[in-house]
């Protein structure tokens, strides 16, 4: 994990790198509850954010090259934190890898404030990495 | 307990005849008067049992002992069931009462647990207020604590506490079945002398099981906290004490 | 509400009978990929059984993911089907949050204490043979 707190734009980076796999998520989603817990995120946005990111690292370790890396940047600013996450998908898997008809894909949608997938330059020619986005804010709306 | 009890044997027949007599009978007030006095010790055993969370023992020997009037008042002895597994709960309930009533502003101690209670009531408060869940810094200046006390006793709170005080204290009770006679035994056990009837007892159980009973009657904590000190879950400690209780209950009675 | 800590991925569940036709579940622990198939096992042996009513105990479940809301949806569903009365307990943000923001939580009786859980089942009569 590395951080890098850039003071001249108040932004806080934390990135994790783990083994594409289930085992490393609940710690995934204990450092988003924890970051938006720092960044004074009310009770239910620290809530929705934890299982954003969970929902999107499962997600993304399903379709993930086997033995590959997952990777999860929280970008904390005032009143926000954005998540990317990526993997390196296995072989076969195309663009539409990320299934967006889902419960899950719906349930991310309704959690998180704005959530897209990410096609992104793979590492080479062969493996194609795809990844996640999501933005969540610091308060929820009033009921 | 029955007619045969040596101590409050006696008040089993004027329990009877209480619960015979109309509203209107002039012989009401002055037999539950007797029937109340009677059963005082229960009530101030019952109220030394809250005695460590800060309220004068005197406020709460007289919150338990306005539980028994309504006990004696509520009480049917034609339904079986004795007159102890009735009057306990009912008079716990009453106390644990009087410490809900008395809200969040009572002075609640810093240890994690309180905090934690403290935290989820003050949650609830500024989640009406706002309209929303609130945010650690609304539940820091709403406690007067540190945000980042507030954020440890978030992070560090357990999944099965409970959301506020009243819920603490009730939870202390676990099954509704276990709980009535972990009262009722209690009560009775306070009579034994603790020498000649209980520690060869004691002396026979497994470690746990003895552990978990010194703890409660003599550690005088709640099933919560054993459950900590000793690694279960409340509802466990719950369970293991009724069934030692009522193992106990049986062979005293041999 | 309850307020609850992040806990490395694990889940336990136990069964208790009351009552004869009166079943709890107590799960603790987080629902979540890895471990929501075994909840969604835990409860189809009991949907399948003789319970007439069964109360899901949620009180130490400290991370419900979209994978386990869907386990719990489709409880509801077969609970349903089956004829037998399925209530919640949870006063836990983790469990409540999800199930309100993805407005599911009109599918399930939710109660914050199993006390009241049971107490609601006495006054209506279910899952009790003494009636």
């Amino acid at each position: 994990m590395s951080a890098s707190p850039d003071r001249a734009s108040h932004e806080s980076i934390v990135e994790i790198r783990t083994e594409a796999g289930p085992a490393m998520i609940p710690t995934i989603r204990a450092v988003a509850a924890d970051l938006a817990g720092r960044a004074d995120f009310d009770l239910d946005a620290i809530s929705d954010l934890r299982m954003a990111v969970d929902e999107t690292c499962a997600t993304l370790v399903s379709i993930a090259a086997p033995e590959s890396t997952l990777t999860c940047r929280f970008t904390v600013v005032p009143d926000m934190i954005e998540v990317e996450a990526a993997v390196t998908m296995a072989s076969g898997q195309g663009t539409d890898a990320v299934a967006t008809d889902t419960f899950g894909w719906r349930v991310l949608q309704t959690l998180a404030d704005n959530v897209g997938v990410l096609e992104l330059p793979g590492t080479d020619s062969a493996a194609t990495q795809v990844g996640i986005r999501l933005v969540k804010r610091a308060v929820t709306d009033q009921r | 307990m029955s007619e045969s009890d040596p101590e409050y044997g006696h008040l089993v027949p004027l329990l009877r005849e209480f619960a015979s007599l109309t509203d209107g009978d002039p012989r009401r007030d002055a037999l539950r008067d007797e029937i109340v006095t009677g059963f005082l010790p229960v009530a101030a055993h019952i109220a030394r049992r809250f005695a460590h969370r800060g309220e004068p023992l005197e406020d709460l020997v007289q919150v338990a002992t306005v539980g028994l009037i309504h006990a004696v008042d509520r009480f049917e002895p034609d339904r079986g069931s004795d007159f102890f597994s009735f009057a306990v709960p009912t008079i716990s309930g009453e106390v644990r009462r009087h410490f809900r009533d008395l809200g969040w502003s009572m002075r609640v101690p810093r240890r994690l647990k309180d905090m934690h209670v403290a935290i989820n009531t003050a949650v609830s408060e500024l989640a009406q207020q706002l309209g929303r869940a609130p945010r650690p810094s609304e539940i820091a200046q709403r406690l007067d604590l540190p945000v980042a006390e507030v954020l440890e006793g978030l992070e560090a709170a357990e999944a099965y506490r409970s959301s506020s005080l009243d819920e603490m204290l009730s939870s202390e009770q676990g099954s509704a079945t276990v709980g009535e006679l972990v009262g009722a035994a209690d009560a009775e056990l306070d009579r034994v002398e603790f020498r000649q009837v209980l520690q060869p007892l004691l002396d026979e159980l497994p470690p746990r099981e003895r552990t978990i009973l010194m703890l409660r009657f003599f550690g005088n904590l709640t099933q919560t906290q054993i459950g900590e000190q000793v690694g279960v879950s409340q509802m466990h400690v719950s369970r293991l004490l009724g069934q030692t209780l009522e193992r106990m209950r049986k062979q005293i009675e041999l | 509400m309850t307020e609850s800590a992040p806990r490395s991925g694990h889940l336990s569940t136990h069964v208790s009978t009351p009552s004869p036709g009166r079943v709890i579940v107590h799960v603790s622990g987080e629902v979540d990929t890895l471990t929501a198939p075994e909840l969604d096992a835990a409860l189809d042996r009991q949907l399948d059984g003789p319970a007439t009513s069964l109360v899901l105990d949620l009180t130490g479940v400290g991370f419900l993911a979209s994978s386990g809301l869907a386990v719990l949806i489709k409880a509801a569903h077969v609970a349903e089907e089956r004829g037998v009365a399925l209530s919640l307990v949870t006063a836990n943000r983790a469990v409540v949050r999800p199930l309100e923001v993805t407005k599911t939580a009109g599918m399930f009786t939710i109660h914050d204490s199993l006390v009241t859980a049971e107490a609601a089942l006495d006054r209506d009569g279910t899952g009790s043979s003494e009636h």
